[in-house]
């Protein structure tokens, strides 16, 4: 009844594993175990690169096609994004975000590409080094720019309250943004594209269940329906999710860079 | 909710946790295009745009320029035809007034010239007149004298009768212009001849008159 290739192409409801699990066709059983997520990686990273070196050899004076993406998604992270919220000092950045911005759009996208329909977020290991990475570089910046002594007080104490108060408060600063903070970016990403990808999953099987000679084929409609929509919804939550985790690195760094914002 | 918790407790196949190879990967992925975006990807796109707006900005200051440019050649252009409008109007006026002055002149001078040839005119006629009544004076008198010799046979005093017309002819010379003829008929025995003669010589007192 299953064959790989229904399962290749998630036609089958498998089980919770197999929906996001995917077993190594290289180098198994080492830590380098290449599979159907490593390859959406090297995907992104490919994809990535390929469209601003091709942009980037253009140079026409009215940009059209790939160099045209290209520069109106730099346009849009440097004035959107970083203009925004980070400001003065933030153009050092912008190489960072808009790689990171790409990265996981196109590692989300990948979950409504047929054939391919697994969104590499929705397995854990990217979300929580993204998460990591913006925390440690957030740190670092704030480090830097105000000393540690500087950035511990400026994120720590806030300034302008009761002394008493810093009881309550410091603790709670602490968590929201050494601990909070990335845990937040982790989850958020990973949990709306592990969510987007079984509610489409659900949908294609229902779908595909209903396809069948009998009366109960007058039901195909409602979840064909509910997955076409759901296929567009999902095609803006990939955006939406690498927006979202840019601006968010960017407001840290910002926060970071500029405390008396 | 039951699934979740034994899913969690799975450990290593755990679908929430994450895998070691995907981190090792993703990881390396991530690194690889920060790096080569950042050294290599992004400077090419970002200097083609910088490029392009100062291309933009070097072409709307050229504009600008040209347009300042072109403004003052043409407030030059429309002053120096303003200028030449003047002038011309300035030339045109001097050569009105050179003309009306050289036309008052010529006209003053050919005025002068006709007022004085008037008066030339005038005093040769005079003094021709002078000469003319002078001379017949002299020849009337002295036909006067032959005549009254005749007359009277004998010998006048020729002192005495010179005086006696000379002072006839003065009394009708200071009767203007009709002496002659009274003359003409005071002196009605006297020959015809004088008279006319004395007509004769009139129309250019007349005329001068």
């Amino acid at each position: 009844m299953t064959s790989p290739l229904s399962f290749l192409l998630a036609l089958e409801f498998p089980p919770i594993e197999n929906i996001v699990e995917w077993p190594a066709f290289l180098f198994e059983g080492t830590p380098f175990a290449f599979n159907k997520i490593a390859l959406g990686y090297i995907f992104a990273t490919v994809a990535t690169l390929a469209l601003f070196m091709i942009a980037g050899r253009r140079r026409a004076l009215v940009p059209r096609g790939v160099q045209n993406v290209a520069e109106a998604s730099v346009d849009f992270i440097q004035k959107g994004i970083i203009e925004q919220a980070i400001g003065h000092g933030g153009n050092p950045f912008a190489p960072f975000l808009t790689a990171m911005f790409f990265f996981v759009f196109f590692n989300n996208i990948l979950e409504v590409v047929p054939g391919w329909q697994m969104p590499g977020n929705a397995r854990m290991a990217m979300p929580m080094m993204l998460g990591l990475l913006i925390t440690v570089l957030f740190i670092v910046v704030g480090v830097r720019s105000q000393g540690l002594g500087g950035y511990l007080k400026n994120s720590l104490f806030p300034p302008g309250l009761p002394k008493a108060l810093y009881f309550l408060v410091t603790p709670i600063e602490f968590i929201s943004t050494f601990l909070v903070r990335p845990f937040s970016l982790m989850v958020r990403l990973f949990a709306n594209m592990l969510a987007g990808h079984i509610l489409l999953i659900t949908f294609a099987v229902l779908a595909a269940a209903l396809w069948v000679a009998s009366w109960q084929a007058i039901f195909l409609p409602l979840p064909f329906v509910m997955l076409v929509g759901l296929t567009g919804f999902e095609i803006m939550v990939a955006f939406l999710q690498a927006y979202i985790i840019t601006i968010l690195a960017a407001v840290f760094i910002g926060g970071a860079l500029h405390p008396e914002h | 909710m039951h699934n979740l918790v034994l899913l969690a407790a799975e450990g290593p196949n755990n679908p929430i946790l994450p895998a070691t190879n995907e981190i090792i990967w993703g990881t390396l992925a991530f690194l690889v295009l920060v790096v080569l975006m950042s050294k290599l990807a992004y400077p090419s796109v970002k200097s083609a745009m910088d490029a392009r707006t100062e291309h933009i900005r070097t072409a709307i200051d050229d504009a600008d320029r040209t347009r300042s440019e072109a403004q003052t050649v043409l407030v030059d252009y429309q002053r120096q035809v303003a200028d030449a409008k003047g002038e011309a109007a300035r030339i045109i006026e001097e050569a009105r007034q050179t003309a009306d002055n050289l036309r008052r002149d010529l006209t003053a001078r050919a005025e002068a010239e006709a007022a004085e040839l008037r008066q030339r005119n005038a005093e040769q006629i005079g003094a021709e007149r002078q000469r003319v009544l002078a001379e017949l004076q002299g020849q009337v008198a002295t036909l006067a004298i032959e005549l009254a010799e005749k007359v009277v046979g004998g010998s006048l005093d020729q002192q005495r009768s010179l005086q006696l017309i000379e002072d006839y002819i003065n009394t009708v010379g200071t009767n203007g212009a009709a002496a002659p003829a009274g003359a003409g008929t005071e002196t009605a025995g006297a020959p015809g001849s004088t008279s006319s003669r004395a007509a004769g010589a009139d129309p250019t007192g007349g005329a001068q008159a």
